[in-house]
């Protein structure tokens, strides 16, 4: 119902750069995941488009309208906090009720709303109790269903599901994706599990100390990485790194050695997922240090010079370590960066 | 194991011995004036001991026929009650104001506030009294409902304060997005959220007022703004000499209620009383 745009935000905090020189489009209806380290300025962000934050520089577009100086409660945005921040006076009911009363919202219409929003969230029984008497993630699923009882024009939800196991966390997980597609609200979602980012959004927004590493699809940020740093965010295990040299073609460092192309030279970091490395070959030559089996797939550890390398192997593949082993890299999904971490790219 | 609960057991006894004999030596007095209150006036000033006190009911009747202690009472009452409401409406938008938002000089003006309560009232005795002299409320309940106010409402704000500061910000926040008013946010989150605070303030303030002296005997000059504290001073300088039986009696009733509330709020109390110096 609305799109929103964050042109060159800055905030600081005294000295301190939380978020610098921000620029995002969100489109409508989009459902935007905001993946970053601890303190990378996500919260911040949040609490900016919320109205709860102003920011040092730069303006913050919601539906057309410039809302810098517009307070939090006429954005009509939704949030859900990462600290919950349930009212400890108010049962449950009450607390969900809280938003639909504020807004105005024809009493006749709360207690069934109340109630869809409670069973969505699996609360349906726990309505009378006040939050002190509930769990961590009873809390933050009052939490949640307080910001869905109403349809406003943004949602924002701060680590929605981070207390939840993970079965009700894939539950949850549908549920919200299905119901921001119904409802068609534009939804800014911060989390910390590569997972629920790849699975839930339209686009992801990587950050890190404050400034966009990379704006992409999950496609486009899984499979073309801009930098070694989105390049080490994304993936279970992450993306191996290498530091080496190229010349003429190749790549070398200690205990691996693998074609690049020609436009590829100097001091420069090699790229390559576990999953894109094959047991048998010889582009790295090292020894087993490790062999985690997972179940559905075992994970290899190979010590080549002084590089650690992941590598994702079959599901039966077993070894002792110290064993000289070979691994081949897939030469169709190789990543290859510069001095400055940033990605080579080819017609250079 | 057998040995360490013995030595246990011989712990706890030792210090429900102490603890016991510190109480007694607390409630001997208050047993003493009891005791003093139900005996006749020359059995209470006679030099020899006496082991088997004549029960009598003397004080009462003094008390009751020659002394309006109904209306000392309904006017500790009434100034004490009214203070309290006062320094509360003035107290809870100050604190309010004072924990959460942001301003020049914020922290100043809580000193400040606070540091009305460091100097000796004796100082602003006399402007005050010239105060109310000229604003005609010497002798009346108003004027001792303003003055108490006036004396508490630094701690009253400080303590709410404190308990407005553990109040996480995020709840307000919350209320904010959810799309309260800050008038709703203070009446429908931050009150009920610190409401064992201002009930602490409330009580703390209500026995500073019960208790207070100098300036209630600078306004009140005759029954219409006496309250228990300063008629009982003026008791012991009657025609009739010390009456000490009275004295004692008058001294239990004025005790009795702030007895009560203490206990009432224990629990709460010592929270206030050491706030600030534990967070949570
Ligand atoms: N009020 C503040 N004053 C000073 N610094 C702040 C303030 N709020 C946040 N910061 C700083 O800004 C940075 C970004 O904080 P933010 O809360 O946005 O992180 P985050 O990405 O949400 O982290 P997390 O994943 O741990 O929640 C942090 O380094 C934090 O210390
Ligand atoms: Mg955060």
């Amino acid at each position: 119902m609305a799109s929103i745009h964050l042109q060159n935000i800055v905030k600081r905090y005294g000295g301190f750069v939380g978020v610098q020189n921000m620029s995002l489009d969100i489109a409508d209806e989009e459902f935007l995941v905001l993946l970053g380290p601890s303190g990378c300025g996500k919260t911040t962000t949040m609490r900016m488009i919320a109205g709860l934050e102003e920011p040092t520089e730069g303006q913050i577009v919601i539906g057309g309208e410039v809302v810098n100086d517009i307070d939090a409660r006429d954005r009509d945005v939704a949030m859900v906090f990462q600290g919950y921040a349930l009212y400890p006076n108010m049962s449950i009911y009450e607390n969900i009720r809280f938003p639909l009363r504020m807004r105005g919202i024809p009493a006749s219409e709360h207690d069934a709303r109340i109630r869809k929003a409670a069973e969505m969230v699996e609360l349906g029984s726990f309505l009378d109790r006040k939050p002190g008497a509930l769990s961590g993630g009873q809390r933050q699923r009052a939490a949640l269903a307080r910001a869905v009882v109403r349809q406003p024009q943004v949602f924002l939800m701060d680590e929605p599901l981070s207390n939840l196991d993970a079965k009700l966390r894939q539950s949850m997980r549908v549920q919200i994706k299905h119901m921001q597609r119904q409802l068609k609200v534009t939804t800014v979602y911060v989390t910390h599990d590569q997972i629920e980012a790849m699975t839930l959004a339209d686009r992801i927004v990587i950050m890190n100390k404050g400034a966009i590493q990379q704006v992409g699809t999950p496609d486009e940020i899984y499979s073309d990485p801009a930098n070694t740093f989105v390049a080490g965010f994304i993936g279970s295990p992450p993306m191996n790194l290498i530091q080496g040299t190229a010349r003429d073609g190749r790549f070398t460092a200690p205990g691996i050695s693998v074609p690049c192309p020609r436009f590829v030279h100097g001091q420069v970091t090699l790229g390559v997922r576990p999953e894109d490395c094959h047991v048998g070959g010889d582009n790295l030559q090292g020894q087993v240090y490790g062999v985690e089996p997972t179940g559905d797939v075992t994970y290899l550890t190979v010590l080549g010079g002084t590089n650690k390398i992941e590598v994702k192997a079959a599901r039966d593949y077993r070894s002792d370590i110290d064993v000289a082993i070979g691994i081949a890299f897939d030469p169709a999904h190789l990543y290859f960066f510069d001095e400055s971490g940033q990605r080579i790219r080819g017609a250079a | 194991m057998a040995t360490a609960r013995k030595s246990r057991g011989e712990s706890r006894i030792l210090r429900y011995l102490i603890l016991g004999t510190w109480a007694l030596v607390c409630l001997l007095p208050i047993l003493w004036f009891l005791s003093i209150g139900f005996r006749p006036r020359t059995e209470v000033i006679t030099p020899e001991p006496i082991y088997w006190p004549t029960f009598s009911l003397d004080a009462w009747r003094l008390l009751l026929s020659d002394w309006p202690i109904a209306k000392y009472l309904l006017n500790s009452v009434l100034a004490v009650g009214g203070s309290v409401v006062i320094s509360l409406i003035l107290g809870i938008p100050a604190a309010y104001a004072l924990s959460r938002y942001e301003f020049r000089w914020r922290e100043d003006i809580g000193f400040y506030i606070l540091s009305t309560r460091m100097m000796a009232p004796a100082i602003v005795a006399v402007p005050i009294f010239f105060l109310f002299r000229s604003m005609g409320l010497l002798d009346t309940i108003w004027a001792l409902m303003l003055i108490y106010a006036a004396v508490n409402l630094s701690l009253v704000i400080w303590i709410i304060r404190s308990y407005m500061l553990d109040i996480p910000k995020e709840l307000e926040d919350a209320a904010r997005t959810d799309g309260a008013s800050d008038l709703r946010i203070l009446w429908e989150i931050i009150i009920p959220a610190c409401l064992p605070g201002i009930i602490t303030a409330a009580v703390i303030a209500a026995i500073f007022a019960i208790n207070e002296f100098l300036f209630t005997l600078l306004i009140a000059s005759t029954a219409n703004a006496y309250t228990m504290s300063v008629a009982l001073a003026n008791f012991t300088g009657g025609s009739d000499g010390i009456i000490y039986n009275a004295i004692a009696l008058v001294s239990f009733i004025a005790f009795v209620p702030i007895l009560i509330l203490v206990i009432l709020i224990q629990k709460h109390l010592s929270r206030g009383l050491t706030m600030g110096a534990v967070k949570g």
